[in-house]
């Protein structure tokens, strides 16, 4: 009866034991992680610079004359400054402390920013992942391997770059649209206006949409697969050419009678559909070139 | 008959079918029987393939006089000509001075035909195939560099930027033939800009890190 009464108060023991070490990690783990929120006044043809090399990048358009920004620091190794010495231009910029050497996942930071009509913004990172949706000012965003999301944007200038990361763009019109992505998969849906241009040297291309407007389309690797579905009604004068690759046409283009190359079976084809309104022009040394209908 | 005579003219005996007397020793032979049996099978065999023009009568009584030559033949033997007793006069093909004359003008002809065309096409796929190949393309100094100071703070980051710039370089060197092959190509010329702008590209990149 002894030896049960023994082992009784040592389990409960144990399990105090256990309770306190589970609360003192959640503790110290809540005090790591700190959620911040600033309203950082800004001109509406302002820019908006964000540095934040590992976490994310989220960015809804929103109303009034403030950036609101929320960000959540995943350790006490990093910081972020507020720089807003003019309404013209604010930086939000996470950085090191001195004399730390923060992890990958130390150096998180998680933003949410809403950005008022008109104000452009530039996002650069290394591994974060960059979101943005609604935004009408323009728009420049570089990572190496975070991949970038821009949707339902129109009439604004869209440059974005990666290394390796993946580029989806859904829903762009009326813009200039410049993609640069070494190794990147690059995917357009719906991306339309004066001048859309994707160049990548590995990444592939992948454009579903109509290409309308009268602008000009140019998309352009050295290895990367580029595919191009296009509706029936699109009014295109399409020109594919693949050095040392292949291309094939599964869409109806009337032939044209001057071209400035000579289309060869396999390597190269050019032709104009309905009015031949924008121009598209695939380019590539040696990826495979398809361009299918809808 | 003994079985080194029934060998003799076995080819016959394939051919034709042989006498009574060739069958006789068949039959009391089960080895030439073999024989004969698989070289039946051979020729069944050989009529699948492509047809053969027979050879002159002459390659035969040549292969004969050496034989008989080096003593793997006896003198008196049937006459080589006449073991292809189905040999017409149509299928013993032979090269006539016309023939020749008209080959060699073929010869010539096409040989003409290659050396003056010129397909509008690189020279060489094999070198560009070299090129195209990540792995041989080189780094230059200023590469080294960039991605030596990279290493510094992140290896993983060094070796992303090796293995892109590498690809970059490949990028920008086939580009570069293009243009040289035809300089007044102008999709080569926008190529070789946009391989410049991947490079450029990676080199912003590289000096806009800050954290690891």
């Amino acid at each position: 009866m002894m030896n049960d009464i023994h082992t009784a108060f040592v389990r409960r023991q144990l399990l105090l034991s256990a309770a306190g070490l589970a609360i003192g990690i959640c503790a110290v783990t809540a005090h790591a992680e700190s959620r911040k929120e600033a309203r950082i006044d800004i001109s509406p043809n302002g820019t908006l610079n964000i540095v934040n090399n590992s976490g994310s990048v989220t960015l809804h358009s929103g109303s009034g004359h403030q950036v609101l920004v929320t960000y959540i620091v995943h350790s006490d190794k990093v910081e972020v400054d507020q720089n807003a010495s003019s309404k013209q231009r604010v930086e939000l910029l996470t950085h090191a402390l001195p004399n730390e050497r923060p992890t990958a996942d130390e150096a998180k930071v998680d933003y949410e920013i809403t950005v008022p009509a008109g104000v452009s913004v530039n996002v650069t990172t290394v591994s974060a992942t960059i979101t943005a949706e609604n935004l009408s000012g323009d728009i420049g965003f570089s990572s190496e391997s975070g991949q970038i999301d821009v949707k339902n944007v129109a009439k604004s200038h869209v440059r974005v770059r990666t290394m390796t990361a993946a580029i989806n763009l859904n829903n762009i019109t009326s813009s200039v649209v410049d993609i640069q992505s070494a190794g990147g998969a690059v995917q357009l849906k719906d991306v339309t206006g004066q001048r859309v241009a994707a160049n990548t040297t590995s990444g592939s291309i992948d454009y579903r949409g109509d290409c309308s407007g009268g602008g000009d389309y140019v998309f352009t690797t050295h290895s990367g697969a580029v595919d191009m579905t296009l509706p029936p009604t699109a009014s295109v004068d399409l020109m594919a050419r693949s050095t040392n690759g292949s291309v094939e046409n599964a869409f109806p283009l009337r032939e044209k009678s001057h071209n400035t190359f000579v289309p060869q079976q396999g390597r190269s084809f050019a032709g104009t559909s309905n009015s031949g309104l924008s121009s598209v022009e695939l380019q590539s040394f040696s990826g495979k070139i398809r361009v299918k209908k809808q | 008959m003994n079985c080194q005579q029934f060998q003799e003219i076995l080819p016959f005996i394939i051919e034709s079918g042989g006498n009574e007397e060739d069958e006789a020793h068949l039959k009391t032979c089960p080895s030439c029987a073999s024989l004969v049996q698989d070289l039946r099978y051979i020729a069944e065999q050989a009529k699948l393939l492509l047809p053969m023009h027979d050879p002159n009568p002459r390659v035969w009584n040549n292969i004969e006089e050496s034989l008989q030559r080096e003593g793997l033949l006896s003198e008196g033997r049937r006459p080589a000509g006449q073991l292809k007793k189905n040999s017409t006069p149509h299928e013993a093909k032979s090269w006539t001075p016309l023939g020749w004359v008209m080959t060699i003008a073929a010869i010539a002809l096409f040989a003409a035909v290659l050396i003056n065309y010129k397909p509008k096409q690189l020279p060489s796929t094999t070198t560009l195939a070299q090129n195209t190949s990540a792995d041989s393309a080189q780094l230059n100094d200023d590469d080294r560099q960039l991605v030596t100071q990279l290493s510094q703070d992140s290896p993983d980051a060094g070796l992303a930027y090796a293995s892109n710039l590498r690809e970059v370089n490949a990028y920008i060197s086939d580009a570069q033939q293009a243009v040289e092959y035809d300089p007044q190509d102008a999709s080569a010329q926008e190529l070789l800009q946009d391989a410049h702008q991947q490079k450029e590209m990676l080199y912003q990149m590289a000096t806009a890190r800050s954290l690891p």
